[in-house]
């Protein structure tokens, strides 16, 4: 994949789409494989029950992320003037919204089956003419699907702000936090064997709420570019840097007295609206193609730049003092 | 202490009192009920498994309802009678593995209840039960 829209992507960049849709796949094929085994074990326990769902759910932004990868590599057309960028993050709003809505429903379940006082059931299964409780291989099980996460996890991290993608981020993010999850049913069925029945819908509960604020987390997230927030840097932390690159660099410009930009983030791209104020009364058309060009240069994610010339900056756009 | 184990006490009080108590459903000439009286080859591996444990069977009557009930209020330790692996009741109570060789019930898919979570119970029932009949 060479370019995102009317984006060419630098080499670096095409490296780490590349290797990014080979970890989404890789991840896709673990979970699946995961989601059946710990089927196979699947008993009484609502904490395993929860953790299992939870496995099914973490596929949501993997397979978002790899669909909005078909849409926004498309260019902008007349229907589509801005591109399809922002597939990426409606993908990423509605992964937050089914964590946030299944993680509720899960955590009303674990509730409910505290406040009922239900006692979860494990029965036993015969492996080679032995009779032994399924709660050792629910353990076993868990213990080894813990692994698998911290290795695509940190993967996925190291790629996220290489692409400048927030659902690969937040998809890093999960996987990284996922063995809380799996300890968390360990402990569950840990707690079931030992006759500490509540330990169960505790853990289940602790994992739903994990699920939830997942969800809220990605959610707000996705909202808040998809209304337009001033662009942020991949984990949300910071203004993105480059704001302030760009009004240093146009105040740089002889012609140019003063500057300030809005900036917003399309997903993985950014529009760029530049006000700049003119020393003088009269400027060249050759000057603001200059400036335009040399902002588009800055950086691979600079999608759309308009130089707006204008006699005053807008309160809302950022210039020099931040 | 071993592992699972009941919340509830269950296997250790039917060891201690040397009583199990079984609520008992008709069910063809697996186990009939003639004036109170349980018998037929269910009932009897219902006793021989007790008496693994030095344990009488006191025996209840009643329909599925009832007995579920019976597991729910801590007045039973164990049901049985003609249920199968598809029986509605799972929610309240909790099925063994279905088996297919039980006594005067072959080809069919029977399980037995216990009261909900009493794993340790369960675990020693099924390990007897695939001793005796099969998995």
């Amino acid at each position: 994949m060479k370019t995102l829209g009317r984006t060419d992507l630098p080499v670096k960049q095409q490296d780490a789409i590349r290797s990014a849709i080979r970890w989404e796949v890789f991840t896709i094929g673990y979970t699946i494989v995961t989601i059946g085994v710990i089927a196979l074990v699947l008993g009484g326990s609502q904490a395993m029950k929860t953790a299992w769902i939870e496995d099914m759910l973490s596929l949501i932004p993997q397979m978002s992320f790899l669909l909005a990868l078909v849409f926004i590599r498309r260019e902008p057309t007349r229907a589509f003037p801005f591109g399809l960028h922002r597939t990426m993050g409606v993908g990423h709003l509605v992964a937050g919204v089914a964590l946030l809505v299944v993680g509720g429903t899960l955590a009303v379940e674990a509730i409910g089956g505290l406040l009922r006082q239900e006692h979860p059931a494990i029965g036993t299964v015969v492996v080679f003419g032995r009779t032994v409780w399924l709660g050792w291989f629910m353990i076993a099980v868990m213990s080894l699907i813990v692994i698998g996460p911290f290795f695509y996890g940190h993967a996925k991290a190291k790629l996220a702000p290489v692409l400048h993608n927030k659902v690969l981020y937040a998809d890093a993010d999960m996987a990284k936090a996922d063995w809380t999850t799996t300890v968390a049913s360990i402990v569950g069925v840990a707690g079931i064997g030992l006759g500490i029945w509540w330990l169960d819908g505790a853990a289940a509960l602790f994992i739903s709420l994990g699920i939830m604020w997942d969800g809220f987390r990605n959610a707000r997230a996705a909202v808040l570019d998809l209304i337009d927030q001033r662009a942020r840097t991949h984990d949300d932390k910071h203004p993105h840097p480059l704001i302030d690159r760009i009004v240093a660099d146009l105040e740089m410009e002889p012609w140019v007295d003063r500057a300030a930009v809005r900036m917003r983030d399309m997903g993985q791209v950014f529009h760029v609206e530049a006000f700049v104020v003119p020393r003088r009364r009269k400027i060249a058309v050759a000057d603001i193609e200059r400036a335009r060009a040399m902002v588009a240069d800055l950086d691979w994610k600079m999608q759309d730049v308009s130089i707006i010339v204008t006699p005053s900056l807008p309160d809302e756009a950022v210039g020099r003092e931040g | 202490m071993t592992i699972p184990t009941d919340p509830n006490g269950t296997l250790e009080r039917v060891v201690e009192s040397g009583q199990l108590r079984v609520g008992a459903s008709p069910a063809d000439s697996a186990l009939s009920i003639d004036d109170g009286e349980v018998s037929g080859p269910l009932a009897e591996l219902v006793e021989e498994f007790a008496d693994e444990y030095d344990a009488e069977v006191d025996w209840t009557v009643g329909g599925e309802e009832m007995l579920v009930q019976g597991l729910e209020d801590g007045d039973l330790d164990l049901a049985v009678g003609d249920m199968t692996d598809a029986s509605p009741w799972t929610s309240r109570a909790s099925a063994t593995r279905a088996y297919t060789q039980l006594p005067g019930l072959e080809g069919r898919s029977t399980v037995m209840f216990l009261p909900m979570g009493e794993n340790r119970m369960q675990a020693a029932l099924e390990a007897f039960l695939d001793k005796e009949v099969g998995g």
